[in-house]
């Protein structure tokens, strides 16, 4: 029971960061239709982002806000120098565009940045464990979950309680009768980015937290799970984002605890295998966005 | 079988040509590296036209195939690898593999059975996506064969380089494979089956709506496009004979996918020019990689200048040439000069008796049996019930959101009705696949035109044609006749989208046509045109339904037309049916005078927003009156 437990917040800290990338992308995509491959880039910013703030001398304390303000940054920056001019393209543009701009970030990151890993300082008061009720609980782990919790809190708090929150609901509705409305197109967009930029960053640094390293492949791999763990909750949708986030993170938590050993390094396959199976049932995803076609 | 038309067999050689002759060139005055850059050529190439099949006419990019050509490359290299080699890198095989080396051909040939197995079994998932959704399940795919051929060390080596693969593909090898993609590709796209799954590229529920069964046709042409796939990783396998997962993710998925869309993704002649301009872009860069050395000036090494490369060029495509490179018609059909070799010989054979469109014979009759329809709580239609009888015309009307578009959505099985029956001739069809229902003899057309705008006129009509043709008929005359009863005759050649406003209208109306429907549901057909075009589609619309003898129904606000055209109107009024009659009866009802104008109340004061002697007019005129026309001519 006790090693259910500790899988479980396993999975809890693991599901809980695919959900901040699949919530991010699932931002942008309710808005523009865009599938943002350049995503992982966001991520890598941040993790390079608290290494320069850390090299520059600044607190820890700071340097955290600091690197998810520099994802937010290149998420803003991103949009207004590669997305914008292919507002309103199909699916497939958008796609492939993203596709290109994420290569060639990671090229600038390789050459201007470092090709090899860059190691992380992270304090000493973070790599501990602490003990709640016969679990232990590492502080990154516990923190991670927590911060996860607040970002979804927040979010939410966000997207219904302020007007922009609302233009961007009823965005990802009808575009063209909220620009009616008098919202600016440009602003909806740009805030849709710096929401995927802050969720990327943070998760970006609770990644590089629990790993201790940088390296320009680094959001790559995690942001291609978030990918399908999108589609798998419903493209577009937002709490099918998370609750696809959650379930990737789940399966693959729970397969590395009870796969034999010798399938252990198949695991990722495993996961995505027993995923996929899930739009066998569900073709648009878990809580899929009900489509209004007019015909 | 597949019978390939002269178009098709004269686009080939178009196509294949430019690439014999850079073989012949490179194999006489560059013989050594001008001949390998050929066959890596020639290699690529059949990959991209893989990618292409799928992605090209079904409008899904696929991350996927590179994992095709990485199961190609290991399981052709696990056959034909040297024995002794393989003792020592791969001691953990099973005692039958590793006794085992085959030729090149053989081995490929049971790789490729390998490829299609997983094809299948992937594509079954895969084909039930569309858009954004199936691009990322491909990616899931590619991920998980990386994965795989990581793990599976005894077979792979890991991430270890898998080597001692003979090397026994060179240009006269590879080339014979890059011409044969180059047929098979082409043959795809321009038989029927192609053409339908480039039709569902342009619109999903037009392409239902003409008897399309969508993914079916993803299906074929993901398992086609895996094939072609696999073949080129067996080709690249033995082309460099050393190799490791990594050799196939996305890096080279990454440069596949910019040689596909730089081209034009539609087209083979795109992807043979998109693959030569790429190829050529990286042999360049490449040479810059490493440094450069200029005398006095020397430039640094710069990591991954290919793939800055390779990524602008696809941002120019995508910023600029949306249709890449070629567009979306091939290269052979732009040269005016083939023409006259794909002349039809026998002469325009339409209007010939023999190929009428014939709607199959037998009375009964379409009918509508207590049809509802329920949008979670809102009941959007309630209770239709009428018949619609051959050779009737049947008109619909009602105030805006009276269930109209619905009702026909529920007939044609788009939108399948919650409840009650649709039969023609006695046969349900409310309960058969969408596809299925055109096929059973009821075409539509929609209120917002859906038309395949990429395609041909005459393509556009032949998706239908071809859904209901008889054997050993040519799709293509039907559709011609189609086209020639709406007076389109002279535009088959144009792109649908760059037709007129009218023009569009009538195509959807020859498309159903050539379904050879027993009847049709029209869903506002003049709306947006103006009076002389309304008065030429009354025409057509008249003489088709008499020389076929064609139930039509048709949903129209204006009720000139209607009362003009019709035999019988059903009126609809929030979802319930209110009325069903000659028009001059329904023009006199009290229940639709009330639908339309409202009840005669006593005038309160100057809030009603109706005119105030709206009630006081005569049914007949207040129906005509303009004012009265609830939905605006947007539709």
């Amino acid at each position: 029971m006790d090693m259910f437990l500790q899988q479980l917040v396993n999975a809890l800290s693991l599901g809980g960061t695919y959900a901040l990338l699949a919530l991010g992308l699932a931002v942008v995509f309710s808005i523009m239709g865009l599938i943002n491959f350049a995503h992982g880039e966001l991520m890598t910013a941040a993790g390079y982002g608290l290494i320069f703030s850390l090299l520059l001398g600044v607190p820890f304390a700071l340097a955290l806000p600091a690197a998810v303000v520099v994802a937010i940054l290149l998420a803003v920056l991103m949009e207004r120098v590669a997305f914008r001019s292919v507002r309103g393209a199909s699916g497939t543009t958008l796609l492939l565009t993203s596709f290109a701009v994420s290569a060639i970030i990671r090229v600038l990151f390789q050459n201007f940045i470092s090709a090899r890993p860059m190691a992380v300082r992270i304090p000493m008061a973070l790599s501990g464990t602490i003990e709640i009720a016969g679990l232990h609980l590492g502080i990154i782990q516990a923190i991670s979950i927590l911060v996860t919790i607040a970002m979804l809190v927040g979010l939410n708090l966000f997207l219904h309680r302020t007007v922009l929150g609302r233009a961007m609901r009823a965005a990802a509705e009808d575009f063209a009768i909220v620009r009616l409305m008098g919202i600016r197109a440009n602003a909806v967009v740009a805030t849709a980015f710096a929401i995927s930029g802050l969720l990327a960053g943070v998760a970006g640094v609770l990644w590089v937290a629990q790993r201790g390293s940088v390296d320009p492949l680094m959001g790559f791999l995690p942001v291609l799970k978030a990918f399908i763990a999108a589609i798998i909750g419903g493209l577009g949708s937002l709490s099918g984002a998370v609750a696809g986030g959650f379930l990737l993170g789940f399966t693959e938590v729970f397969l590395q605890a009870f796969l034999p050993e010798s399938l252990l390094s198949y695991r990722d396959a495993f996961a995505i295998i027993l995923v996929i199976a899930v739009l066998l049932y569900a073709p648009q995803g878990l809580l899929a966005r009900r489509t209004v076609v007019k015909l | 079988m597949v019978r390939a038309r002269r178009e098709t067999v004269i686009g080939i050689v178009v196509t294949s040509l430019p690439i014999v002759a850079a073989a012949i060139i490179a194999a006489l005055l560059f013989p050594g590296g001008g001949e390998r850059i050929i066959a890596l050529f020639s290699i690529y190439l059949v990959a991209v036209l893989g990618i292409g099949i799928y992605a090209g006419n079904s409008g899904i990019v696929s991350f996927g195939h590179v994992g095709f050509m990485a199961i190609g490359a290991y399981a052709s290299g696990l056959l034909t690898i040297n024995p002794v080699i393989q003792k020592t890198s791969l001691p953990h095989l099973p005692q039958w593999l590793a006794d085992m080396q085959l030729p090149f051909i053989p081995a490929l040939a049971a790789a490729l059975l390998v490829v299609v197995f997983v094809a299948v079994l992937i594509g079954i998932p895969i084909a039930r996506l569309g858009g954004s959704a199936a691009s990322i399940a491909t990616l899931g795919f590619l991920i998980i064969v990386h994965v795989v051929l990581v793990a599976s060390t005894n077979f792979t080596r890991g991430s270890q380089t898998f080597f001692g693969i003979p090397r026994a593909v060179g240009l006269w090898m590879a080339l014979p494979f890059a011409i044969g993609a180059v047929a098979v590709a082409r043959i795809y796209r321009d038989s029927t089956v192609g053409l339908k799954l480039r039709a569902s590229r342009e619109d999903e529920i037009a392409a239902t709506a003409v008897g399309v069964n969508v993914r079916l046709h993803r299906f074929v042409s993901w398992v086609l496009g895996a094939v072609l796939a696999g073949v080129a990783g067996a080709l690249l396998a033995h082309f460099i004979g050393a190799f490791s997962p990594k050799d196939f993710y996305f890096n080279l998925t990454f440069m596949l996918l910019a040689m596909l869309i730089l081209g034009g993704v539609t087209t083979v002649s795109g992807a043979v020019g998109g693959t030569a301009l790429i190829m050529v872009l990286v042999e360049m860069l490449r040479k810059f990689e490493s440094g450069l050395d200029l005398g006095p000036i020397s430039l640094p090494t710069v990591f991954g200048l290919t793939d800055i490369g390779v990524g602008l060029a696809i941002l120019v495509v995508m910023y600029r040439l949306k249709d890449g490179l070629f567009g979306v018609r091939e290269l052979d059909e732009r040269l005016k000069f083939l023409r006259r070799f794909t002349e039809n010989p026998n002469g325009v054979r339409s209007g010939s008796p023999e190929t009428h469109i014939s709607p199959p014979t037998g009375d009964g009759a379409l009918r509508i049996e207590n049809v509802s329809k329920t949008f979670s709580g809102l009941v959007a239609l309630e209770n239709a019930n009428f018949n619609i009888e051959p050779g009737m015309v049947i008109g619909l009307i009602g105030p805006n959101g009276a269930g109209k578009s619905t009702l026909i959505n529920s007939i044609s099985g788009i939108v399948p009705p919650s409840t009650g029956r649709v039969l023609i001739d006695g046969r349900e069809i409310a309960s058969l696949p969408t596809h299925a229902v055109p096929v059973a003899g009821l075409g539509r057309t929609f209120q917002n035109i859906r038309l395949f705008r990429n395609l041909t006129v005459l393509e556009n009509v032949v998706v239908a044609a071809s859904a209901v043709r008889r054997h050993g008929e040519d799709p293509r005359d039907g559709a011609r006749l189609a086209l020639a009863e709406v007076g389109l005759g002279e535009y088959v050649d144009q792109l649908a989208g760059e037709l007129s406003y009218g023009a569009q209208r009538r195509l959807e109306i020859a498309r159903a046509l050539a379904l050879k429907p027993r009847y049709l549901l029209l869903d506002e057909p003049a709306a947006g045109m103006n009076p002389a075009e309304t008065e030429d589609l009354m025409h057509v619309l008249d003489r088709i339904r008499s020389r076929y003898r064609l139930g039509l129904l048709v949903v129209e606000h204006d009720l000139k037309l209607i009362m003009r055209l019709c035999d019988k109107v059903v009126v609809l009024n929030k979802g319930q049916q209110i009325a069903v009659g000659a028009p001059a009866e329904v023009q006199s009802d009290p229940a639709v005078i009330e639908a339309y104008v409202g009840r005669r109340r006593p005038a309160v004061s100057g809030l009603d927003p109706r005119p105030k002697n709206a009630a006081s007019l005569s049914a007949g005129r207040s129906l005509q009156h303009p004012a009265l026309k609830p939905e605006g001519d947007l539709g």
